[in-house]
């Protein structure tokens, strides 16, 4: 027993004067994985992706109205809609061109890694209405979530590679962080509350990723090499094509998705 | 309260019972809204809702929250049902069957949390729908027992068939609908309500292409809505025939044979408007309705045959009594069952 208690309490001391000594500047941290926020050696410099593949997202055929949400299940939603976020944003087309696409490179290039933006990437609730509706991040980025409206709100990320995430918002102001540690396209966003609010995010190992804006337009930045291009929409599926590029190189390349697809 | 009220109050009992099965059916159409509406999720917290015990109820929390509301007044009336059966109920059978109820639904309020707080994993919120259809077999059962019809003793009626018993008939029956609602809780967690998007047929064949298992439980779902509506109408028929004079037998019998087609027409619509809310969660409903008359009835004919579960009980049925011949069924009526008719 008293064999014990020594071996115990030496124990003890040891990993306390480990703690107490080691790390310097990272504090007994970990060191900073691969692609982490810290960047730091061997992180892929982003001013080498000189390359530019950029293009627009054509919609075939005709645009149809934008379907009208109907609010009433929640008196706050029905008095603060306005014409921009009363319709729903599944098909958004403006010039012809298809916005909230998600374009991406299927597999970047390999032996790289890339360091996580320590800015979070913002998702608005206001006007019973997310914003922005389709959004691109990347691994392990902080995600976070506020609720400007005077209602209440559940954000339910319905990951499937990731752990699911379910939290309530129930006062205006709120904030919460969410965390998505594991790449996957895409994750739908939803609040349960009202089932109206809808929205996706990719989230990539790379950051080699984009989401189409008005017009249809979109634009990577790459390294020179070989890549499949995707393009996703939530309603019309995926698309994808394959392009060379060198250093310096500008290529146009044009997606379009016609109407009536339905996604995989 | 008094032991004299407590006793003299055994009709009240049957009646607080009943009243119980009645919000019990009701409570199923509620969580059944849930689903319907896929408001399970829009209060992620358990068992106060968003830290308030009264949330604004708004949306999809209105479902939520009204369940939850539903679901702890049932409970309370549960308690009560116990409370008041194990005081005054002097058949030590139903004083466990009221402690089983008890059990049942708190059991039933820790799976719903557990629904919540796992974000609705299917094996907790399959076991939730199933042991709700349980708990209102065991309250429908407690309102059955403690009737006067019951405590008075039913009519004695002996099966001479030379098939199947009318008892194992509505037994089979009643293990059919069960197993039929346990399918279609399997295809509503698995989000297989729509796998087969066209009906009477499926992807315009009688069998379809089993690409998915959503598909195939889907289709099972529909198989097993084709045996039930045989056995159901097998029964209906065999009591139709033989128990027309019986009421006890006749009115469960016809209300099943009734609701089955209501129930098939709604399985109908659920899949012809896209699981619209009102008759997906009619389907649901009327699913526990059918289940709680086949149990009536089933109950019935064992205790009428003889055959009630009543530890140390004399057995009504004469056995002893040669059958007669020429004749599948013939019923030996009692003074005291022509009474009762």
């Amino acid at each position: 027993m008293p064999k014990r208690l020594v071996f115990v309490c030496s124990s003890i001391l040891v990993l306390a004067l480990a703690a107490a000594c080691g790390g310097g500047d990272t504090s007994g941290l970990p060191p900073a994985p691969a692609g982490s926020a810290a960047g730091g050696a061997g992180t892929f410099d982003m001013s080498k992706a000189t390359a530019t593949v950029s293009g627009k997202i054509a919609f075939e055929g005709a645009v149809p109205a934008p379907a009208k949400i109907q609010m009433s299940a929640d008196p706050f939603c029905a008095q603060s809609a306005t014409p921009e976020t009363s319709v729903s944003e599944e098909i958004k087309v403006s010039d012809g061109g298809l916005e909230n696409v998600i374009v991406y490179v299927k597999a970047a290039p390999a032996g790289l890694t890339f360091a996580t933006p320590a800015e979070p990437k913002v998702i608005n609730q206001k006007g019973c209405h997310y914003t922005p509706h389709v959004f691109t991040m990347m691994v392990n980025q902080p995600l976070e979530v506020q609720n400007s409206d005077m209602t209440l709100h559940n954000i339910h990320v319905w990951a499937v590679t990731n752990t699911p995430v379910n939290i309530g918002q129930a006062v205006q102001g709120m904030k919460n962080n969410v965390k998505l540690d594991k790449e996957e396209i895409p994750v739908p966003i939803r609040c349960d509350v009202h089932r109206w609010m809808n929205s996706f995010t990719g989230v990539f190992s790379h950051p080699f990723h984009t989401v189409s804006g008005g017009g249809g337009s979109y634009e990577l930045k790459l390294p020179p090499g070989t890549y499949e291009i995707v393009a996703w929409h939530e309603k019309l599926g995926m698309k994808s094509q394959m392009v060379v590029v060198a250093d310096n190189d500008k290529k146009d390349l044009g997606f379009s998705f016609a109407a009536g697809a339905t996604a995989d | 309260m008094s032991r004299h009220f407590l006793e003299g109050g055994s009709i009240g009992l049957h009646r607080f019972a009943l009243f119980t099965s009645f919000c019990t059916a009701f409570l199923i159409f509620v969580g059944g809204l849930v689903t319907s509406t896929e408001s399970g999720l829009s209060v992620p917290d358990w068992p106060l809702s968003y830290g308030m015990f009264f949330p604004p109820m708004v949306g999809g929390i209105f479902y939520e929250h009204g369940h939850r509301m539903v679901a702890t007044f049932v409970g309370l009336l549960t308690v009560i049902l116990t409370v008041w059966t194990c005081m005054t109920e002097k058949r030590a059978w139903v004083r466990w069957l009221s402690v089983a109820a008890f059990i049942a639904v708190v059991t039933q309020g820790i799976l719903g949390g557990l629904t919540v707080i796992y974000l609705l994993p299917t094996a907790i919120s399959m076991t939730h729908a199933c042991l709700a259809q349980t708990f209102f077999c065991l309250v429908v059962s407690l309102a059955l027992f403690t009737s006067p019809g019951w405590k008075n003793g039913l009519p004695s009626v002996t099966d001479n068939s030379a098939g199947i018993g009318l008892p194992a008939l509505c037994g089979l029956t009643t293990a059919a609908i069960y197993l039929q609602l346990i399918l279609g809780a399997l295809m509503r967690h698995t989000d297989s309500g729509l796998a087969i998007p066209d009906f009477p047929l499926a992807f315009g064949r009688i069998i379809p292409p089993f690409n998915s298992p959503n598909i195939a439980i889907h289709f099972a779902h529909r198989l097993g809505a084709t045996i039930v509506t045989g056995a159901i109408i097998w029964t209906f028929s065999r009591i139709a025939r033989e128990f027309r004079n019986y009421r006890g037998l006749f009115r469960p019998a016809f209300a099943m044979f009734s609701l089955v087609f209501v129930q098939l027409t709604l399985g109908a619509l659920t899949v012809l408007t896209a699981k619209s809310v009102i008759p997906t969660t009619a389907h649901v409903a009327t699913g526990a309705i059918i289940l709680g008359t086949s149990l009536v009835l089933t109950l019935r004919a064992f205790a009428m045959s003889g055959r009630e579960w009543k530890p140390g009980a004399k057995r009504e049925r004469d056995s002893a009594k040669p059958k007669p011949k020429g004749a599948a069924i013939r019923y030996m009526i009692t003074a005291r069952e022509r009474a009762w008719r």
